[in-house]
């Protein structure tokens, strides 16, 4: 495990870190370098993070959220148990396979929802809080390195794979040459209309006893709508247990027996 | 007095005596009776509409906050729900506005908007099958429980072998494999013995796998538009004349619970097949349209013809079995297969189609749920707050209701009716501990504010001291709040059980408040000292009448309105003209006569008074005619009523019919206008021939 990650990082380092290489990267070399950003992130085992989730909205008050977010990386659940403020505590979102289920306690129903589903209202996605997945979601092609701010970045081009739901089809990302990680990220539309644009300027880098080697988490992240213009979102995971969860934590039997 | 009975003479002599005055009393004729016909309808459908939007939802006046952004629409508006602001405290309303001495009663309203959602029917079936489970859970297993749990599930199996079925079918049609490989794995292994047989051991890993893997596959469920007022039902009923309970019962005093609108539960609740062979009757039987002629109703017979999984769906084996068995009766057919018995049933045509649609009723339907909502069903209403977040609350629908004559009316049946106590939950009114338990939760972040234009310099500036990268170690995560809110399935049992006094009913937020006059002659008047006692006591509240607050609909009575009346003054402007014009060539014609008449000493009041006598007797004869073939009309309209053909005229009708009624005023106000208009296009005229005199009369040719 560890040897296996040393070496994509390896990989990262050398394709970031050379980049007039890199320009001339080969598909399959493009597809190993989204996949060690992913990796970089994966934690191989269970993750549990506090997260602070705010909305602002032009004329409107500003909606806060805080709740917790649990994943199992290795079959790609996802559970986000909202705790605060009280009138939310209990509500929830559950990933199992493809659906994306909501659970209101208050009228003890599941719902199912879509990929395009705003979080609580928010500006943010459900892939916003799960697991980076680039490299099985998106073909990707290298576009040159590009300035942002007092960091320099290499500048990805991404597109869907065919048969994948996601909620925007089309993204640009822009990685850290210096450190590998994800300082901005565009989203489109299949029209090529843009949607959001999230920035993520700081990361958390911690050591994970199941991955046995570092993790990076994103700390923060901004999220603009593009379309609804005024309208921003922001995202802080204060902080984050790597330790493994309850085995059938992902039912709907463990939601529903919990807030009974 | 003997020279107006001489004028008169004159006036009924040249009565019929000149083609020119047949001409002008024909127009005096047909406008008198427009006048008559087109004011009495337009009064009468005024009145019966405005009963229909007093005596349905908005009584005769409405009173809601000043602060609000739109004016109130009972019936929503272009834009959607209108922005209100509350009224925070309807109990302190209640008795300011009862003081005046004309209010009668005032009733607490509340309307707005959710979308509600369900899963489709394999996921509405499964979550029964998942409540099921859960009772047995709690409260042990008993024989009846038992057998409702292996119906259930028999349906359930029964639903995943015809989506089996239709997979392959498809595949074969379309050729080669259309489906994601996994989907058709997981529906082959739901399919074999082994699980079914291995259901009982953990049966809510049975469903999860039914539920996240085979309900997906079929296509998602219906999201519905519900509009709803949320009110005090009682005082609702009490007030209300135009309200009726159709369906079930009206909701217990006290309680929470909803009464569906009828026409919404037709026409989005019920069973698309069974709707639709509805529409075909009405249409057939209202509209005298058949389906050889009418395209649109050979669409609905094509979709009932396809569309048929709507009902295979809902049948378990037993009534699959019956409904096989009473379609092979009534086709005399021997055909095995349900859906081609189906098909082969809803192929109707002119001939047949009474017959199918009483066979459908009487056979077909009793072993179907012919609505997706029962009465005493328990419905999930999601709706945003007005600060933002999401809310749910569960509400039980007691039973369905009408406005009498507003029946079929899309704008009025779209409205719901809710408790007020459900309508505040929905509606989330930000309190001041919630304003402060959010203020915290915002400061202990820790986050400034970024605006999208400053962000990145903020962010990635040369000038930030954003640190990329720190360090940080794994911690505990406390997640114990989640559980300890206020949200939770003890509540939701109680709640639907509660009993709230009237004034807990009252005390709380509603958005306008219906008023009832005991005069509503008065309704102008009250308005203005509303406004004024609101005014003194430091109340901002915005006084409206129905109209007003009938929105898009009040808006529509009036352009309608403006409409006739600008028709009717068009048509008087040309009358004016035509009759000046003909009247003046009948002055020019009569320059010998009225010479002569000067010649023998006729003064010129005398002339004048000819003329202008002589067109007010023309007016007033044809202006009778007009009035008395207008009064026929009418009389005839009275008794046969005329029919609304379509659903916005039977809006506007207040019901069917619309048995229009004349009135005196209207009489009255067409010979005024017939008269008026004839004594000014004479003026002219008139004064021109008092200006003839005899020695002109002499020097014309001839």
């Amino acid at each position: 495990m560890r040897l296996k990650n040393m070496l994509s990082a390896a990989a990262l380092a050398v394709s970031l870190l050379s980049a007039p290489a890199a320009l001339a990267l080969e598909q399959a070399e493009q597809v190993k370098l989204l996949a060690t950003i992913d990796d970089r992130q994966r934690n191989g085992g269970d993750y549990k993070a506090m997260v602070y989730l705010e909305q602002k909205e032009k004329g409107k008050a500003d909606l806060v959220y805080e709740l917790v977010v649990y994943r199992r990386d290795e079959d790609d659940k996802l559970m986000m148990l909202f705790t605060k403020p009280k009138a939310e505590a209990g509500k929830g979102y559950l990933r199992l396979d493809k659906n994306l289920w909501n659970y209101n306690p208050n009228v003890g129903r599941w719902e199912r929802r879509t990929e395009r589903e705003r979080i609580a209202g928010t500006d943010s996605r459900r892939a916003d809080f799960d697991e980076s997945r680039l490299a099985e979601e998106y073909d990707p092609s290298y576009e040159g390195e590009a300035k942002l701010g007092k960091y320099t970045a290499h500048l990805l081009s991404l597109k869907v794979k065919s048969g994948v739901d996601v909620a925007y089809p089309v993204l640009k990302l822009w990685v850290d040459k210096a450190s590998g990680n994800i300082l901005k990220r565009e989203e489109y539309a299949l029209s090529g209309r843009k949607m959001r644009t999230a920035l993520y300027p700081r990361w958390k880098k911690m050591f994970s006893e199941s991955k046995k080697d570092d993790v990076w988490i994103p700390e923060e992240m901004r999220i603009y709508d593009e379309v609804e213009k005024g309208n921003s979102t922001t995202i802080l995971v204060k902080t984050v247990d790597l330790r493994s969860l309850e085995a059938n934590l992902f039912t709907k039997a463990w939601l529903e027996s919990k807030s009974r | 007095m003997g020279q107006l009975r001489l004028l008169l003479q004159v006036a009924f002599r040249n009565l019929f005596s000149s083609k020119i005055n047949l001409l002008i009393g024909g127009i005096i004729f047909f406008g008198t009776l427009l006048v008559v016909v087109g004011g009495a309808l337009m009064d009468s459908m005024d009145s019966a509409m405005s009963r229909s939007i007093i005596g349905s939802v908005a009584g005769h006046i409405q009173v809601y906050s000043d602060d609000s952004k739109d004016p109130l629409a009972l019936y929503g508006s272009m834009s959607g729900e209108p922005d209100l602001a509350a009224l925070d405290d309807f109990s302190q309303l209640k008795p300011f506005l009862e003081k005046h001495p004309n209010v009668k009663t005032v009733v607490p309203l509340g309307t707005s908007g959710a979308i509600i959602t369900s899963g489709n029917t394999v996921d509405l079936t499964l979550s029964n099958l998942r409540e099921l489970y859960k009772k047995r859970d709690e409260a042990g297993e008993t024989p009846e429980l038992r057998e409702s749990i292996d119906s259930v599930k028999g349906h359930v199996r029964q639903m995943v072998n015809l989506m089996a079925d239709q997979t392959a079918r498809s595949e074969q049609e379309l050729g080669g494999a259309q489906k994601d490989p996994a989907e058709v794995k997981a529906l082959a292994q739901a399919r074999t013995d082994a699980f079914w047989d291995a259901f009982e051991e953990d049966p809510y890993a049975s469903l999860e796998l039914l539920e996240n893997r085979i309900a997906p596959q079929i296509p998602d469920g219906d999201m519905l538009e519900l509009r709803y007022a949320g009110t005090d039902l009682d005082a609702f009923q009490r007030t209300f004349d135009r309200m009726e309970i159709v369906d079930g019962q009206p909701v217990p005093t006290g309680q929470r619970g909803m009464l569906l609108s009828k026409f919404f539960y037709e026409e989005f609740l019920k069973m698309k097949s069974a709707l639709r062979l509805d529409h075909i009757k009405q249409e057939r039987d209202l509209n005298q349209k058949t389906i050889a002629t009418d395209p649109e109703l050979q669409r609905w017979v094509k979709e009932n013809q396809v569309q048929t999984r709507e009902i295979i769906f809902q049948l378990d084996p037993v009534k699959t079995r019956k409904m096989v068995e009473r379609l092979q009766k009534l086709l005399g057919s021997q055909e095995p297969a349900l859906d081609t018995l189906l098909t082969q049933f809803f192929t109707t045509d002119d001939a047949n189609f009474d017959t199918r649609y009483a066979q459908f009723y009487s056979e077909l339907a009793p072993l179907l749920e012919l609505y997706r909502l029962r009465m005493g069903d328990v419905l999930t209403i999601t709706a945003f707050t007005r600060t933002g977040y999401m809310q749910s609350v569960n509400v039980k629908v007691y039973g369905t209701y009408q406005f009498k004559g507003l029946e079929k009316s899309a704008m009025a049946g779209a409205l719901s009716l809710m408790d007020l106590m459900s309508f505040r939950d929905l509606y989330g009114y930000l309190t001041a501990d919630k304003k402060a338990e959010l203020a915290e939760i915002q400061q202990q972040s820790g986050l400034e504010a970024l605006s999208r234009d400053e962000a990145e310099e903020a962010l990635f500036g040369e000038a930030s001291d954003n640190v990329l990268v720190a360090e940080a170690t794994s911690t505990d995560v406390d997640d114990q709040a989640a559980f300890i809110g206020d949200q939770g399935a003890l509540t939701r049992e109680n709640l639907l059980q509660r009993v709230y006094t009237q004034q807990e009913i009252e005390q709380g937020v509603a958005l306008s408040a219906a008023v009832m006059l005991k005069d509503p002659e008065l309704l102008e008047q009250t308005m203005v000292e509303l406004r004024q006692a609101a005014k003194d006591a430091g109340l901002k509240l915005r006084v409206v009448s129905w109209q007003e607050a009938a929105g898009i609909i009040g808006q529509f009575v009036l352009l309608g309105k403006m409409v006739l009346y600008f028709a009717v003054f068009i048509i008087f402007v040309v009358a004016l003209v035509i009759i000046n014009n003909a009247m003046m060539m009948a002055t020019m014609q009569r320059v010998r006569e009225v010479g002569t008449m000067r010649a023998i000493g006729a003064q010129r009041s005398f002339i004048l008074g000819m003329v202008l006598v002589e067109t007010l007797v023309l007016g007033l004869v044809f202006g009778a005619a007009g009035s008395l073939v207008g009064s026929g009309i009418m009389a005839l309209l009275n008794s046969a009523g005329i029919p609304a053909g379509n659903e916005a005229l039977y809006f506007f009708f207040s019901g069917p019919r619309l048995f229009p009624t004349l009135s005196a005023s209207n009489l009255v106000a067409a010979f005024v206008i017939v008269l008026g208009v004839s004594a000014i296009s004479t003026l002219y005229p008139a004064f021109l021939a008092t200006r003839v005199s005899p020695l002109q009369a002499m020097q014309t040719d001839e």
